[in-house]
């Protein structure tokens, strides 16, 4: 997934059948501040929202046609990063459980304090920036991993290991002179600014 | 007959008044039978020889006791002697009743006229015995049957009357007729006068009219109303009356029958009230089923409300805010206020306890009124109505809530049989439609899991049910909803999968389209 943490500003994603409420959420996020989008249905999100627009998505669980369960599903086959705040009705708790368990952020029921949505919603957008932080740092590094030769990748995966320069020289058949430099090389070309730092940026690659 | 008699010598004559008195006496009917002054019979008749069982010869010179049953026989002695001592009579040209004792000893009723011999002495008497055995018989069956006439009134609560307003012919007012009214029997004064001022105000005007046409036109009424005894009970009446006209078209003769259907009708009123009440359960119950719906379609207004009051209270706080922006959202929620209230009108209106009100409407107009709380229902449980309104559609003269609860039953059994079935098939079609007959037809029909044979055979029994928690009720009250506008509920398979359930109402007669 191509990720363009410029694009936009963080936006408000509603999606609810009932226009009505969708209009009181719609002004309400702008009296805050908030950029809103409001969608009609599951459908007609899917069909406008752009993959990598960061934000929250407000989500009305029970809705005609694609109901809010089935549209958390859609995007999660598409790897969105997007966090899910659903609301619930009285009755709805069961379908509550079933969204909180396939990902969702949070859930509000109906009718909610207009602050409780709002805290919800910041924390959500919250989230969302840093886990597009951290997606873009783990590209930033994936991209860095990839101008190594295969040489320095060999040496590198040793020296995370935590092997000695005379060790891998000795593994990978090399003079320890050569090691330290493709070490050097790995560490410049990582920006690694010690053992440690590059450590973790190996494993936070590897853990996907 | 002595006009063209000739003279003739005395002996003679006295043999001939004989020869006839003898043949008198056995042409008599009536037996007869001669006695002397110390009651010893000296001439039994044929007639009196047949109703006795004696014979003449077997009897003369005997005390005519014999011919009585005790404690008779041993005071007749007694009477005939004071009867000579006296002459003052007791028996003696006056017809009596008495009863009479035959030769086996058997009794039977006997009238007796005794007549005195005249110019003789000592006196002997003439007895002329009718047997009325059979009269009696007559007369009791008679008063046998008055009697069972008003037994049978007072057990069926009926009075009845035959008045002559011209006075030839004797009047008869039944005294069950007077009980009904409260009245005392008292004078043949036309029944009708005696009626109208017990009549319930509110029927007094119809009664009089009634009574009016019969004294005027001859029109014979059927009608029903209500009296209002002196005490204050109320009674319903059912007064059938006629007149009956001579040639020239005189009133002749006024006959009626009055009816005390209070009892029927307090049963009917409870039978009706019952009904009511079962339906009324019927909707409560529907509404208890449905109620996460009602709850969703409540709390939808109501969250929108909330939501854009405090949005515009957070743009009336900040510094610039566009005035429309908080214009249009009160606006909003005055609309949403009204919607919230709209779906518990609506509500309130199904649930409330009332009296079944039949009126006319149109049969499109049902459907429509029901939309909103179908609807509710429905959206909750995804299903999608679509509403097939025949144009030619009749009037029908319905109570509109009962029928919207037959609809909204049957479309609440839709929207459960569709419950596992993929969203995009759960859809139900409304549809009217004029039959062959120009009646009115509704049509629920759904795509749900159908009905299976077992299923149809027990339908619209009442406590059936294939729902957890259904108490089988619905369709057995909606059946005799149906019923008792006149119409028919049924089901069928839909060819497209599913269930078709049909019900017609009869188009009002002063239906237009």
């Amino acid at each position: 997934m191509r990720v363009n943490a410029n694009s936009a500003r963080p936006t408000v994603f509603v999606v609810d059948d009932d226009s009505a409420v969708r209009d009181a959420l719609k002004l309400l996020l702008r009296s805050v501040g908030h950029p809103v989008e409001t969608y009609g249905s599951g459908q007609d999100f899917l069909d406008g929202y752009p993959d990598d627009q960061p934000g929250c998505l407000v989500l009305d669980i029970r809705m005609p046609g694609m109901s809010g369960l089935e549209l958390q599903q859609q995007l999660n086959t598409r790897h969105s990063l997007l966090p899910i705040i659903f609301i619930t009705g009285h009755g709805d708790v069961p379908m509550a459980v079933e969204a909180m368990q396939a990902g969702a952020m949070d859930f509000i029921q109906k009718p909610f304090r207009d602050q409780d949505l709002l805290d919800r919603i910041n924390q959500a957008l919250d989230k969302d920036a840093s886990n597009r932080a951290a997606l873009s740092e783990r590209n930033a590094i994936r991209k860095r991993l990839e101008t190594l030769t295969p040489r320095e990748r060999e040496v590198m995966d040793l020296v995370v290991d935590g092997k000695a320069n005379k060790v891998i020289a000795g593994d990978l058949n090399l003079s320890q002179r050569t090691v330290e430099i493709h070490r050097a090389r790995v560490m410049e070309k990582m920006q690694a600014t010690s053992l440690a730092h590059l450590v973790r940026m190996v494993l936070e690659v590897e853990e996907e | 007959m002595s006009a063209t008699r000739l003279p003739e010598p005395a002996d003679e004559r006295a043999l001939r008044v004989e020869r006839e008195f003898e043949a008198l006496l056995d042409a008599a009917i009536d037996g007869v039978v001669v006695i002397d002054h110390e009651a010893r019979i000296e001439l039994l008749s044929h007639a009196a020889e047949r109703m006795f069982g004696y014979r003449e010869e077997e009897l003369v010179g005997r005390n005519v006791s014999i011919l009585m049953p005790e404690p008779f026989r041993s005071e007749h002695d007694a009477q005939l002697q004071r009867y000579l001592k006296t002459r003052v009579p007791h028996v003696i040209g006056i017809a009596r009743e008495v009863t009479a004792q035959r030769r086996d000893g058997t009794e039977f009723a006997a009238e007796i006229a005794v007549g005195l011999v005249k110019g003789m002495e000592p006196p002997r008497f003439v007895a002329f015995i009718r047997d009325i055995t059979e009269r009696k018989l007559d007369q009791e069956a008679l008063i046998r049957s008055e009697a069972e006439l008003h037994m049978a009134q007072e057990l069926a609560n009926l009075g009845n009357y035959v008045l002559h307003p011209d006075g030839r012919g004797r009047d008869f007012v039944s005294p069950q007729l007077y009980r009904m009214l409260g009245l005392r029997p008292e004078g043949t004064a036309l029944v009708t006068a005696q009626i109208l001022p017990l009549v319930h105000p509110a029927d007094r005007f119809r009664v009089e009219q009634a009574f009016e046409h019969l004294q005027t036109s001859a029109r014979a009424f059927d009608m029903e109303y209500r009296t209002l005894r002196a005490d204050g009970t109320l009674r319903y009446i059912h007064h059938i009356g006629q007149a009956i006209c001579a040639d020239d078209g005189r009133i002749v003769r006024h006959v009626g029958t009055l009816h005390d259907i209070t009892d029927r009708r307090r049963a009917e009123d409870e039978v009706r009230r019952m009904q009511e009440r079962i339906a009324h359960f019927g909707r409560i119950s529907t509404m208890g089923e449905m109620a996460a719906g009602i709850a969703h379609e409540v709390n939808q207004p109501l969250t929108a409300i909330a939501t854009f009051a405090r949005a515009c209270q957070r743009l009336l706080s900040s510094p610039d805010f566009a005035l429309e922006d908080v214009s249009a959202a009160l606006e909003q929620i005055g609309q949403q206020a009204l919607r919230a209230g709209e779906v518990i009108r609506r509500l309130r209106s199904f649930v409330k306890n009332r009296e079944v009100k039949r009126e006319l409407i149109g049969a499109n107009r049902l459907l429509e009124d029901l939309l909103t709380l179908a609807q509710t229902d429905a959206r909750h449980h995804g299903v999608r109505i679509y509403l097939q309104q025949s144009p030619d559609a009749p009037l029908v003269q319905a109570d509109s809530v009962q029928i919207q609860q037959v609809i909204l039953n049957l479309v609440r059994n839709s929207i459960d049989a569709m419950l596992d079935v993929p969203e995009q098939h759960r859809e139900i079609i409304l549809r009217t439609r004029v039959d062959e007959e120009g009646d009115v037809e509704f049509m629920v029909a759904d795509r749900g899991t159908g009905l299976d044979e077992a299923t149809l055979a027990e339908l619209f029994n009442p406590f059936f049910t294939t729902k957890p928690g259904g108490t089988g009720l619905g369709l057995a009250i909606s059946l005799s909803i149906v019923r008792a506008h006149g119409g028919k509920l049924w089901c069928r398979a839909n060819p497209l999968g599913g269930a078709q359930f049909l019900f017609t109402l009869p188009a009002s007669p002063r239906a237009s389209t």
